[in-house]
């Protein structure tokens, strides 16, 4: 490649790379930003007083903290493997030839891609049907299964999984379980990955459940609690007659920078994790597509 | 594959919506009904509020109390604040069962009319007979939709004021006359003085120049009743040369400079305890100024914009209802007429445990421990009657009489009772709202110039539809009011 090209690209490239993660050095600096400053200035690049109180102020609330920290790492390491193995049991299933009934089975995860239940009858079978109200269950189940991860699948499988493979596996009398966990599995690693990263971030990031079904302070994880708070906030502003009044309750809730700093601890773990993931998830976007 | 997503994305939105509204019938089950038997019947109440650590350890007492009294327990559960208006939404309309709701505004006409809570007429007369001795009658008056009260409110000021609250240190430090202030248009001698001699301050905390009428749904929306003449008739606020007048001013302020540039899009909440402001506009209740200068921590001092007046809004505020699906109506009754009307109950559920949560001293009043503001901070206007409450040790002595003259010196809106239906004119509401969100905020905060922008607001209203609104509001109106006399 003519160097001069190279060097456009690399500097089209870093300035892109500079837009993404601009708004993150932002968000890194105004939680460093002393609260007084950021009310009489506004949000500022280099802010006239640092502080670190925001940080402090979180530590104060350490115990809610660590205790949504721990949910949030429950319901992503659980609910990643509980997600990981049905989708690919499904798909798995539903992409092999000899099982009579997958076109139907295709068409059932397909059609809820379509027609989803609504809000209402979605809470109404969690909360009444299923009883999981308050409970870690309701955080991970509504999640586990994905139509769309589950076609993603079917289609890896069918592309990587060569039928012949698992009629040698067959002859050679492997049972099917172990012809999925010890051949099918090891084959479609690049696959499994995309679908974990995928829903190891929908849990991390998931708030929208906790929202609806827990009540309970102990079981909100760390992007609800970051939601609370962005939301108590907002009600103060609309309902500045009731904030006046009760003053006392709203002193403890965080303002600015303290929300700022909410969002680095609770960005920072996946921010960390997504390098790890990113060979695979690479791999699995490529292999997918040239494979026979 | 990107046309393809979205359209799934779009049908299944579609699905949810139609699903969603289909879905907000009631479930009416009053068949199996607890405490028959002698067993205590539990009470579940859902009320606005973050959740508190030590609610299950109050609670503990408070069902001692009850069981005894009412044969009846209380599971109370709180919602967060901000959680609140979705959540509670979403339980209502699945038909979720519980017994008592906190509600407000527009929401409590809302579900009531859809049926979501019980009409409590019947109970108010038989379980309900000491409750309604205590409230206020307007609170009950007021809250009538349809003819009928769905819902407790709580008893405290019945009445809104709203104030022009101002920065005392700047006042004395330039010798204001606080008594002259009557209007927006008095406040600029004060305005000029601050701007011209204290840089670090904006001398008008953004606020939207007050607009006295009797908004049928908000200050936002262009329909009122006006407070003076012709009282029977809606017209548009926004269309009158009072609007054209407090505008203008607004205009000149901020040509001056006396608002933050970006007063009409801002979400600045202008936090009492930073102190860069001069003056703002808030709502009033009687010894407002000593409660904002206790979490300020300096003084201010408030002018009244107007005469305390009872309006829909003032008398929804804090509403606490019963539920369309309570297995146990007459129960939760019981239970609400106990809590607005014994002491012991309202303050321990409002203040916690004695000697736990605050101590009392010997001429009856009290005060906090730590205890209460870290693990039992509950909001008192939320829950019910607040003249039989504890007052604090700073509070003054006369306070509850005091918010007693408050309410018997307010004067009655015209439309107060009047809950319009809105369902006839939707799609109109609908985009008068868009184009009220567009203009209102630019004209209140002074940021554009009326004289060009107010008749182009009404323009685009009339183009909008607001005359048929506004007849169907006159409309309703008139029927309610015939049906009153």
């Amino acid at each position: 490649m003519h160097p001069a090209v190279n060097a456009i690209i690399s500097v089209l490239l870093g300035i892109f790379t500079l837009v993404c993660i601009f708004p993150f050095i932002y968000v890194v600096i105004i939680s460093f930003t002393s609260e007084e400053s950021i009310v009489r200035n506004g949000f500022e690049l280099i802010p006239k007083e640092w502080s670190i109180d925001a940080y402090s102020y979180l530590w104060s609330m350490k115990e809610q903290l660590f205790q949504s920290y721990g949910v949030t790492l429950i319901i992503t390491i659980v609910g990643t493997v509980i997600s990981v193995l049905m989708i690919s049991f499904y798909s798995y299933a539903i992409s092999r030839p000899q099982f009579k009934y997958r076109r139907f089975f295709t068409f059932l995860a397909f059609f809820t891609m379509l027609f989803s239940g609504g809000l209402v009858p979605t809470y109404i079978v969690v909360t009444q049907f299923l009883e999981l109200k308050n409970t870690i269950w309701a955080l991970i189940l509504p999640l586990a299964m994905n139509a769309f991860y589950i076609i993603i699948m079917r289609t890896f499988f069918l592309k990587s999984v060569s039928e012949s493979i698992l009629e040698s596996a067959r002859i050679d009398g492997a049972s099917e379980w172990r012809i999925f966990f010890q051949i099918v599995f090891p084959l479609s690693l690049p696959g499994l990955a995309t679908i974990a990263l995928f829903s190891t971030l929908g849990y991390w990031n998931d708030w929208f459940t906790a929202l609806l079904y827990i009540d309970e302070p102990s079981l909100v994880p760390l992007q609800s609690l970051l939601m609370k708070i962005e939301a108590n906030l907002e009600f103060m502003r609309q309902n500045v007659d009731v904030s006046l009044m009760q003053q006392s309750l709203f002193d403890t809730i965080p303002q600015e920078s303290a929300k700022m700093a909410m969002v680095v601890i609770a960005t920072l773990p996946i921010a960390v994790s997504y390098p790890f993931f990113q060979k695979y998830f690479i791999s699995g976007l490529t292999i997918g597509g040239v494979k026979e | 594959m990107m046309k393809k997503k979205l359209g799934i994305i779009l049908a299944s939105v579609l699905a949810a919506g139609t699903l969603l509204s289909a879905c907000s019938s009631k479930d009416s089950s009053t068949s199996e009904k607890g405490g028959k038997n002698g067993e205590p019947y539990e009470i579940k109440w859902y009320t606005i509020g973050t959740p508190q650590k030590d609610t299950e350890k109050v609670f503990a007492e408070v069902n001692k109390y009850t069981k005894e009294k009412i044969n009846a327990t209380v599971k109370m559960t709180q919602i967060d604040w901000g959680d609140w208006a979705q959540k509670s939404q979403v339980m209502i309309n699945s038909g979720e069962p519980f017994d008592i709701i906190f509600t407000n505004g527009t929401d409590y006409v809302q579900n009531a009319q859809k049926g979501a809570f019980l009409a409590i007429d019947d109970l108010l007369e038989n379980e309900g007979k000491a409750l309604k001795e205590v409230i206020n009658p307007d609170f009950l008056e007021g809250n009538k939709v349809d003819g009928k009260l769905y819902g407790i409110p709580a008893n405290k000021e019945v009445a809104r004021q709203d104030v022009y609250t101002f920065n005392k240190r700047l006042v004395d430090k330039y010798n204001f006359d606080l008594s002259k202030v009557k209007t927006l248009q008095d406040l600029e001698p004060m305005l000029k003085t601050i701007k011209e001699n204290e840089s670090g301050v904006t001398p008008i905390a953004t606020f939207k120049a007050p607009l006295r009428f009797d908004y049928v749904f908000n200050n936002e929306m262009p329909f009122a009743f006006p407070f003076e003449g012709d009282t029977d008739t809606v017209i548009n606020p926004f269309d009158t040369d009072a609007a054209m007048t407090q505008f203008e001013t607004m205009h000149k302020y901020y040509k001056a400079g006396y608002l933050k540039e970006d007063a009409a899009t801002s979400k600045d909440s202008w936090p009492m305890d930073v102190e860069n402001w001069f003056v703002r506009i808030g709502g009033s209740q009687p010894y407002a100024d000593l409660l904002w200068s206790r979490s300020a921590k300096y003084e201010v001092v408030s002018v009244p914009v107007e005469q305390p007046t009872i309006v829909n809004d003032s008398v929804s505020g804090s509403i606490q209802a019963i539920s369309a699906t309570s297995k146990n109506p007459e129960k939760a009754m019981e239970f609400l007429t106990l809590l607005n009307t014994d002491p012991y109950l309202r303050n321990l559920v409002d203040k916690g445990i004695e000697d736990v949560h605050y101590k009392k001293n010997e001429d009856g009043t009290i005060e906090d421990l730590p205890a209460r503001i870290e693990s039992y901070n509950m909001p008192s206007y939320s829950l019910g009657n607040h003249f039989i409450l504890n007052l604090y040790k700073e509070d003054p002595k006369d306070k509850w009489e005091k918010f007693k003259e408050f309410n018997a010196s307010a004067v009655k809106a015209p439309s107060l009772g009047f809950k319009f239906n809105s369902d006839p004119v939707r799609s109109e509401l609908a985009s008068i709202t868009n184009i009220s969100k567009e203009f209102y905020p630019a004209l209140a905060t002074g940021s554009v110039d009326p004289e060009e922008y107010l008749p182009k607001f009404n323009e685009k209203l009339k183009e909008a539809g607001v005359e048929k609104v506004l007849k169907e509001i006159q409309k309703q109106h008139d029927e309610w009011k015939s049906s009153k006399e």
